[in-house]
C-alpha cells in the first residue's frame, strides 16, 4: 500500500507533522495505532522522533508539544500509526492542551497507549497509568530517563513494577537511543497478544 | 472479545473505599450507551464533577437524574471534594507500589548542578544572569553577528554586488514590457525585494536567533526564568507559566499564540495573546531593530525601556480590567541539561525550513500586491494617504512604506525600515520612533488568523481595535517627549 509506506517525500512529511488530519487515507483503516500520552516534559516527543524517525520539535521545558502529531513507523514488521500528544498530569484535564489530549484518548481506538514517565519522578506519575487502565485502554509504561535516575542512584524494579500494576514494562533512555528496540519488541508483544 | 468486553475487561487495578466503589457500582449499572471508555472510568469522572463528561452523559442516559442522585448521595459521605478523596487514595496505592519497586538515590544532584540551580532563580543573581543571557545571546550574536555582520554580507554583498544587478539587467534584456520587468525586479519586484528580504535580511536574523533560543530551550533556562519572573507577572494577571509562550514570542509571535494554549484560565490566556500582538517583537523584527540602533546605544536603551514599560503597563490595566482569579503557579522543572548538539542542529534546521516555507510564499504574494498597487496607483494613494499620520510622529512619508508592509508580516515591515536606514532617509529619533511604532503596530496576518483560530473573533477584534491607535498614539507621545526633551539620537 502506497499510503502507508514509511516515507514520504520531504514535503509531505513536513506537513504531516504540522497538521493533525492530513492522515485519512481510506485503505489504510488496517493499521495498527499507537499513541504516546504522558506529563509534560518526560520525552514522548523523542520516543515518537525515534519510533517514526520523523522530526518534531524537542525541548526541555513542559508545554513544547500543543498538537496532536502523528507519523507511521515499523514496529515488529508492521507499519504502525504514532501519535505524540501535548502532555497532561491526569485524566481529568485543566488547560487547553491537556483537552486536546484526553479528547483524543476519548474518541479514537488504539492498539495501544503507551503512557511514558519520568524515572526520576515515578511516585508523581504512575496515578494516571492507573486512571489509563481503570478506563480499559491498553496500556504500556515507558519508564524514560532511566540514565537521569541511575545517575542520581535511583534503582527501579521493572519486572516487579510490571508484575504489580499488570501491565507491559520497559526501561528507556530515549535521548541516548538506549532502550528503543526493547520497547519495539514489548509493543509487538502486547498488539499481538491483545489480537489473539 | 468483542471490543465492549475488552474494554471492560481488567480495569480494577485497585478498589477505593467502599462506599467509592458502591456508588461506581450503581452509575455503571446506569450507564446504557457506549462510551470509548470503561464505564467504571466515565463514573469516576462524573463522581469528580468532570464537566465535559457530566455534559456527555446528560445528554446521553435517560438515567442521568438517578446518577445524579447517587453522586450527592456520596458527596454527602465525605467531608472532602469527592475529587480530592479518589486522588488521594488513588496516590496512596501508587505510594504503596512505589515503595516496594523503586529504591531512592542517596546521591543528590551533583554540587555545580544544584548551584547552577539555585543562582539561576535567585533574584539577586538571577537578573544578573538573564542579563548576561539577553546581552551575549541576543545583543552579541542575534543583533552584531545576526543582523549585522551576515545581513551586511548576504544583503550588501551577494545580493547588492551581484545577484540584483544581474537580475536586472537579464530581465531588461529579455522582458521588453516595462510592467513585468517590475513585476520580477527593480526597487519592489518579487526578486529584488520579496526574496531578497527573505533570504538576505531575516533568514540569517531568524537563524542565529533559532540557534541561539535551541540553546537556551534545551538547557533548561526557560522554566527557571518563569520562577524568577513570576512576582512580576502576577502583577499582570499571569504567573511564571507564561514566560514560555512569552519568551517562544520573540521567535515567532504566531507560533507563541498557538502556544498559549498551556495556559489554565481564559483570563490569561487573553492577557498574553494580548501582550504578544502588542509588545513582543517577533526575531526578525528584534533582529532588524537590534542591527539599526546598534550604533546608537542610547536610542537602543530608550527603545527597549520603552517597550517593556509599554508591556508591563498594559499587562497591568489588562488585569485590571478583565476579572477572574489569580493564577496559581505550579511548573515542572527539569533538570538544567548539557544541550545536545545533534538536537540543536535539528531544531534549527527544521524551524529555519518551516519559517522559511512559510515566509516565502507570502513575500511574494506581498511583492505582488504591492506592484498592483503600484500599476493601479492604489499604492501611492495609501501612502499619501498615511501622511499626515507619519508627519505626527515626525516621519518623513517614506516611512508608511514599512509600515504598510508590516501589516502584512512583522519581518516585511522590519526589512522595510532596513531599507530606509541604508538610504539614509531617517535619523536617530525617527529611526527609534518608527523602531517603536513598528514593534507595537498590529500583529501580521499570519498571527491575527491564529488569533481568530484560538481566541475566537470578538476577542481579536477588540485586541487589533486597541493595539492599532495603541502603536501609533506612543509613537506620537514618544517623538512629543524627544521634541520637548531636544534629545539628538
Amino acid at each position: 500500500m502506497d499510503c502507508c509506506s514509511q516515507k514520504g517525500n520531504v514535503l509531505s512529511r513536513f506537513f504531516k507533522r504540522k497538521q493533525d488530519n492530513s492522515f485519512s487515507h481510506q485503505n489504510c483503516n488496517t493499521r495498527k495505532k499507537l499513541v504516546l500520552v504522558g506529563t509534560p516534559n518526560v520525552g514522548k516527543s523523542v520516543i515518537f522522533n525515534r519510533l517514526t524517525g520523523a522530526y518534531v520539535t524537542v525541548s526541555n521545558y513542559p508545554g513544547t508539544t500543543v498538537e496532536i502529531f502523528r507519523g507511521t513507523g515499523r514496529i515488529g514488521g508492521e507499519i504502525f500509526e504514532i501519535i505524540d500528544t501535548p502532555g497532561m498530569y491526569s485524566l481529568m484535564p485543566i488547560t487547553e492542551e491537556e483537552r486536546v489530549t484526553r479528547t483524543l484518548l476519548f474518541n479514537e481506538n488504539f492498539d495501544i497507549v503507551v503512557h511514558v514517565v519520568d524515572a526520576k519522578n515515578i511516585e508523581r506519575m504512575l496515578s494516571m497509568t492507573m486512571q489509563l487502565k481503570e478506563a480499559g485502554l491498553p496500556v504500556m509504561l515507558v519508564v524514560n530517563m532511566m540514565d537521569e535516575a541511575e545517575r542520581l542512584g535511583r534503582k527501579i524494579d521493572l519486572d516487579r513494577l510490571s508484575a504489580l500494576l499488570d501491565i507491559p514494562v520497559v526501561g528507556t533512555s530515549a535521548a541516548l537511543n538506549r532502550g528503543m528496540d526493547q520497547m519495539r519488541r514489548k509493543v509487538a508483544e502486547y498488539v499481538k497478544k491483545r489480537v489473539a | 472479545m468483542s471490543k465492549n468486553e475488552l474494554l471492560e475487561h481488567n480495569v480494577h487495578p485497585f478498589k477505593y473505599h467502599d462506599d467509592i466503589e458502591k456508588a461506581l457500582e450503581e452509575i455503571e449499572k446506569l450507564l446504557k450507551s457506549n462510551y470509548k471508555v470503561s464505564k467504571r472510568s466515565v463514573a469516576l469522572l462524573l463522581l469528580q464533577d468532570d464537566e465535559e463528561i457530566t455534559e456527555l452523559v446528560r445528554s446521553r442516559e435517560n438515567s442521568f437524574p438517578e446518577i445524579q442522585e447517587v453522586i450527592n448521595r456520596t458527596r454527602k459521605k465525605f467531608s472532602e471534594p469527592l475529587h480530592f478523596v479518589i486522588t488521594m487514595q488513588r496516590q496512596k496505592k501508587v505510594d504503596e507500589i512505589v515503595s516496594q519497586v523503586v529504591k531512592a538515590g542517596d546521591r543528590s544532584r551533583s554540587s555545580i548542578g544544584s548551584w547552577l540551580d539555585r543562582i539561576t532563580v535567585q533574584p539577586v543573581t538571577g537578573i544578573p544572569i538573564l542579563l548576561l543571557v539577553l546581552y551575549f545571546g541576543l545583543y552579541k550574536f542575534v543583533g552584531e553577528f545576526g543582523a549585522g555582520t551576515l545581513v551586511d554580507f548576504i544583503e550588501g554583498n551577494i545580493f547588492e554586488n551581484y545577484i540584483n544587478p544581474w537580475v536586472n539587467s537579464a530581465v531588461q534584456a529579455y522582458i521588453p514590457n516595462r510592467a513585468v520587468q517590475e513585476l520580477l525586479a527593480m526597487e519592489y519586484g518579487i526578486i529584488t525585494l520579496g526574496i531578497r528580504y527573505a533570504v538576505a535580511i531575516i533568514l540569517p536574523i531568524v537563524g542565529t536567533f533559532f540557534l541561539m533560543f535551541s540553546v537556551i530551550e534545551d538547557s533548561g533556562y526557560l522554566p527557571r526564568l518563569a520562577l524568577l519572573v513570576d512576582r512580576v507577572f502576577k502583577s499582570m494577571g499571569l504567573n511564571g507559566r507564561a514566560v514560555i509562550p512569552m519568551t517562544l514570542g520573540f521567535g515567532c509571535d504566531t507560533m507563541a499564540t498557538l502556544v498559549s494554549r498551556t495556559l489554565e484560565t481564559r483570563r490569561e490566556r487573553v492577557i498574553a495573546t494580548l501582550l504578544l500582538a502588542l509588545a513582543i517583537p517577533c526575531s526578525a523584527q528584534l533582529g532588524v531593530i537590534l542591527g539599526l540602533l546598534s550604533g546608537r546605544p542610547a536610542a537602543l536603551a530608550i527603545w527597549a525601556t520603552f517597550v517593556v514599560l509599554v508591556f508591563l503597563l498594559v499587562g497591568y490595566l489588562a488585569a485590571q480590567v478583565l476579572p477572574g482569579e489569580r493564577p496559581v503557579f505550579y511548573m515542572e522543572i527539569p533538570p538544567l541539561r548539557l544541550p545536545r548538539l545533534g538536537n540543536i542542529i535539528e531544531k534549527t534546521v527544521s524551524r529555519m525550513q518551516w519559517y522559511f516555507l512559510e515566509i516565502v510564499p507570502i513575500f511574494i504574494i506581498t511583492s505582488v500586491l504591492i506592484w498592483i498597487g503600484r500599476m493601479t496607483g492604489i499604492f501611492d494613494a495609501l501612502i499619501r494617504a498615511t501622511e499626515p499620520l507619519m508627519q505626527a510622529l515626525g516621519l518623513p512619508p517614506e516611512t508608511a512604506q514599512a509600515f504598510l508592509f508590516g501589516f502584512f508580516r512583522r519581518d516585511y515591515g522590519a526589512a522595510g525600515l532596513y531599507d530606509l536606514q541604508k538610504s539614509g532617509i531617517l535619523n536617530g529619533a525617527q529611526m527609534l520612533v518608527a523602531s517603536v511604532t513598528l514593534t507595537l503596530f498590529v500583529p501580521c496576518i499570519a498571527q491575527f488568523t491564529v488569533m481568530l483560530k484560538e481566541r475566537g473573533v470578538k476577542t481579536t477584534l477588540a485586541i487589533v481595535a486597541f493595539v492599532f491607535p495603541f502603536a501609533f498614539l506612543a509613537g506620537y507621545i514618544l517623538n512629543l517627549i524627544l521634541k520637548l526633551a531636544g534629545v539628538v539620537l
